[in-house]
């Protein structure tokens, strides 16, 4: 018997809460149920009697047979006593017991039984390695088995496993919490915000993304070719360079790339959530520097004096490459690792300096004794030990003496050595995030494919009593009414019968569910409209699928209407206002192939669906389990901070994260933005929960944006706009200059 | 109504590592069946029957609300569970622990499937009165019709808002705040109810067998 149908009895006594308030008065229940009588006679008598039973079989050491789905296991009762603290050493097992076949079933995965049943028998517990460990842990659990008497042999991979899958789940969430919390932008700032850390937001936003990166590479060419050495000076016959030839050109250029470069920091720096915090992130930090440079030098110019200083200047503008990092998530990936591993480049940097020192003061004085050395002073032996450890070699300094030489050789054989050893590491640490990061676009592509799914069995749960409904009541009448119920099966009869109840107590009725209408439950907000929900309803992919419904309609009709829906959306919000029908203009214009939205349903509860439900979907029994059994560990501890709900005048439906989650979302968010620190992801505030998502956002932008970004006529769009407008600018300039 | 044994390990982990910290496994562990079916109104196989469900969803032994609403969330596609989870786990969780065990939640299922009406109304009666004051007003009734209206879900055919749940409530408690004091007691509630035949109807037809 499912455990779904286990659990329906107890939700239709429940029931009998919603009978004093019920609106209609509740239907009879579907069959005829058997009256028990209350007399408490009969339990008691059939106890005497199961206890005669059970006393009898109580004999010493008598073989048990236990049947797991199938497979038959036969052990003595002695080896399962061996552990009174589990379900099959203590009477616990008694409830598994079937009187009729005199043996204990148990619907369980009979692989992992065995393993079970040999930890009775051995006393050592094993690990299998090809089985899932979180299959594993939930058999574990029902068996009352704690998994740290896995035996050594076995418990290194168990654990490593199992962090790397709370790992992946931890991830998983935080991904799943992105795609949740993303309300629609309220003003110009947080839309500004969003395309800018999330380009493929709006077309805008992604041309305003490759226009800046075009600057950047124009800027940076720019900055190369000036240097380059460009004909014979006519005056002084001297070779000069392009930046001194073409003076005017090149000083145009680069007004118009610093422009755009301010301009695009004063843009981000109006539309940060958090302006400290975005000043003293790097991104910034590298924005500012690259543009100071040519604004110290305006002013300095008009000094009239070109100094050494001024040229170190320009070197900065180098770091205008370093802009790229917003564009490339290789760069940022390396740029963390590097972060990340920065223990292991302190150790590096700490030994070599510890073997030059060394190197250098022993060759020094080897090599003072030589008529015309130019190992004058122990720092100048420096720059020969550092050549050497490295193997560079490049001979302006060589040693003489045989002392000396013999120094160089092991000199050169340490340094190959010191640098070889944390080298691994760092690659090794790089290698991890770069697939995690390539992992996590994966997931996404695969979760919106999954959620789609759960909805559309969620659907026809829906809709199948609804249509039950329907024939009932078209076939009230007619005679054939009782075949039918024969052939459906109880547990549905039970289910409907309760929903039944349910829409008489409440005086409304569950409706037919249609594309167009999945569309509609994910896209508005609950009736507590107002208070930004995060909860059941609205977290069924409103904010993500209103996004998704805006980009497509943008992209494929280029319609105008979009402001004004979103306009709409945000009022209707602003003014509790909760109007099916606002749905309906915006829904019309949908095209053919629409993307359903991100449902985001909390994983555990996407569990076992009633069987009843005939859906071509394969609904994946076990696997939401694993959430609730994972989060059961951590939840028995934090129940008591589950806030009561007041009883006030203000329902408010909003389920704050759990602690736990928060806390490991923000270590989670802190780990990840140690390199970025962009927007402030520890805001719990509901208003700002697109930060986060934005702030993971960095991390994996590029390849999901390409895979998205194909639609329509943004393309040509671009390309316009990328080859007019810094000929537009350009000549602006030169007109004003 | 104790609970039988309670097994309290750690899974520690090397320091020098990063492990998750310290996880505490709790399991709770029902005392026999006999004696189970001593105490409520069900036969063993029923006992058995509902103790492999509840095991099978909750192997750890305990129901804690999270795994309420994910049950209610199967039954009520579409609905936001956690209000009225929350509040049908208060009835179970007599002792405020934050858990249900299986004793606590068999003894209530006995009381709600084989008690007599006047038990099942003082059920009905400690589920509205979430403050445990003795006394039900318009908030309480308010509060339960939020937590049945949002099991609704999205799908209704008619929306619904603060107004209609408004409405509702006040026309209820109307009907049952006959002297208008403004609360209800223990006594008026049980007393209107069995005066009511549909009431009792209904609660009757929402007994089932296991």
């Amino acid at each position: 018997m499912a455990s779904v149908a286990a659990w329906l009895p107890f939700a239709r006594a429940a029931a009998i809460g919603w009978v004093p308030l019920a609106k209609n008065p509740l239907p009879p229940p579907p069959f005829r149920t058997p009256t028990h009588g209350v007399s408490p006679s009969s339990p008691s008598t059939s106890t005497t009697s199961v206890t005669a039973t059970t006393v009898g079989e109580r004999r010493c050491d008598e073989k048990i047979i236990i049947n797991v789905s199938g497979r038959r296991f036969e052990c003595w009762r002695s080896t399962l006593e061996k552990y009174p603290d589990s379900l099959l050493g203590s009477n616990e097992k008694e409830f598994f017991y079937d009187e009729d076949t005199r043996e204990y079933f148990f619907d369980r995965d009979p692989d992992v039984f065995r393993v079970i049943l040999n930890f009775y028998r051995t006393g050592k517990l094993h690990y299998p390695k090809h089985e899932c460990i979180a299959a594993y842990d939930e058999e574990l659990a029902f068996f009352g088995i704690l998994p740290d008497i896995i035996g050594d042999c076995c418990y290194e991979d168990y654990r490593d496993r199992k962090r790397e899958n709370t790992e992946r789940l931890i991830d998983d969430r935080l991904h799943e919490d992105e795609d949740k919390i993303q309300p629609k932008p309220q003003s110009i700032r947080e839309t500004m915000w969003r395309a800018f850390e999330n380009p493929q937001v709006s077309t805008m936003a992604s041309v305003f993304y490759y226009v800046t990166g075009f600057f950047i590479a124009v800027s940076v060419i720019a900055n190369v070719l000036d240097t380059v050495a460009c004909g014979p000076d006519p005056e002084t016959g001297y070779p000069r360079s392009c930046g001194e030839r073409f003076a005017r050109q090149f000083f145009c250029l680069d007004t118009a790339c610093v422009m755009i470069f301010t301009v695009e920091y004063f843009l981000r720096l109006y539309a940060a959530p958090d302006r400290l915090k975005f000043v003293r992130s790097v991104m910034s930090v590298i924005d500012v520097v690259a543009i100071m440079p040519y604004y110290i030098g305006l002013f300095m110019n008009q000094k009239g004096e070109v100094s050494g200083a001024f040229v170190t200047l320009r070197v900065f503008r180098v770091f205008r490459i370093f802009k790229f990092s917003r564009h490339s998530q290789g760069l940022r990936v390396l740029g963390y690792t590097l972060k990340s591993c920065a223990s292991e480049l302190g150790f590096l940097l700490f030994s070599l300096t510890m073997a030059i020192i060394i190197f250098a003061t022993v060759i020094y004085y080897a090599e003072k004794s030589v008529v015309h050395t130019k190992f004058t002073s122990i720092p100048a032996a420096f720059w020969y030990t550092i050549v050497t450890m490295t193997t560079l070699g490049y001979g302006d300094m060589v040693p003489k003496t045989w002392a000396g030489k013999l120094v160089g050789g092991v000199c050169s054989l340490s340094g190959v050595l010191v640098i070889a050893l944390p080298v691994p590491v760092i690659v090794s640490n790089f290698s991890r995030i770069y697939h995690q990061s390539q992992r996590a676009d994966k997931m996404k592509a695969q979760r919106k494919a999954r959620q789609t799914r759960i909805r559309l069995a969620r659907n026809a749960t829906s809709n199948a009593f609804v249509a039950a409904k329907k024939h009932r009541e078209q076939h009230a009448d007619d005679a054939n009414s009782p075949a039918d119920k024969n052939l459906v099966n109880p547990f549905e009869l039970q289910h409907h019968h309760l929903l039944q109840c349910l829409e008489l107590t409440t005086d409304r009725e569950f409706v037919e569910m249609g594309p167009d209408a999945l569309m509609n439950s994910g896209g508005r907000t609950s009736f507590t409209a107002g208070t930004n929900n995060m909860t059941g309803l609205s977290r069924f992919g409103s904010p993500s699928s209103r996004l998704l419904l805006n980009r497509r309609r943008w992209w494929c009709c280029g319609v105008r209407t979009r402001g004004k829906n979103s306009y709409k959306y945000s009022t209707d919000r602003a003014n509790n206002n909760n109007n099916l029908n606002t749905d309906g203009n915006e829904l019309d214009a949908e095209l053919d192939d629409f993307q359903l939205p991100l449902a985001l349903t909390p994983r555990a509860s996407t569990t076992l669906l009633p069987q009843s439900t005939s859906t071509n979907v394969i609904q994946p029994q076990s696997t939401p389990i694993v959430g609730s059994s994972l989060q059961h560990d951590v939840v028995l501890h934090s129940n008591a901070d589950e806030p009561l709900l007041p009883a006030g005048d203000r329902f408010d439906l909003n389920h704050p994260l759990d602690p736990e989650y928060r806390s490991l979302l923000s270590r989670k968010a802190n780990s990840l933005s140690t390199v970025y620190e962009h927007g402030s992801g520890q805001d719990a505030a509901l208003g700002y929960p697109t930060f986060l998502y934005a702030q993971k956002r960095t991390l994996m932008n590029k390849k999901h944006y390409h895979s998205e970004c194909h639609v329509g006529n943004s393309p040509i769009v671009m390309l316009l706009v990328l080859t007019y407008m810094p000929y537009i600018v350009t000549q602006s300039i030169l007109y004003l200059l | 109504m104790g609970v039988a044994m309670v097994i309290n390990t750690r899974i520690g982990g090397n320091t020098d590592y990063v492990d998750d910290g310290v996880e505490t496994l709790k399991r709770y562990k029902p005392r026999s069946l006999d004696e189970l079916a001593m105490r409520t109104k069900f036969s063993k196989k029923e006992i058995q029957l509902i103790y492999q469900g509840f095991k099978q969803e909750c192997p750890s032994g305990t129901v804690n609300e999270e795994t309420f609403k994910n049950i209610y969330g199967q039954f009520f596609p579409f609905a936001d569970t956690s209000t009225y989870a929350h509040l049908i786990f208060s009835t179970f969780d007599l002792r405020s622990a934050g858990f249900v065990t299986f004793e606590d939640f068999l003894i209530c299922l006995s009381t709600l499937c084989r008690g007599t009406i006047e038990e099942r109304l003082k059920w009905i009666f400690a589920l509205y009165d979430t403050k445990k004051s003795g006394k039900l007003t318009n908030d309480d009734f308010y509060l339960i019709l939020c937590a049945i209206y949002s099991l609704l879900g999205n799908v209704a055919n008619r929306h619904y808002d603060h107004e209609t749940i408004r409405e509702h409530t006040m026309n209820v408690f109307q009907k049952f705040d006959k002297l208008h004091r403004g609360y209800l007691t223990v006594q008026d509630f049980v007393s209107y109810c069995l005066k009511d035949p549909l009431i009792i109807q209904s609660i009757e037809s929402l007994r089932t067998t296991v």
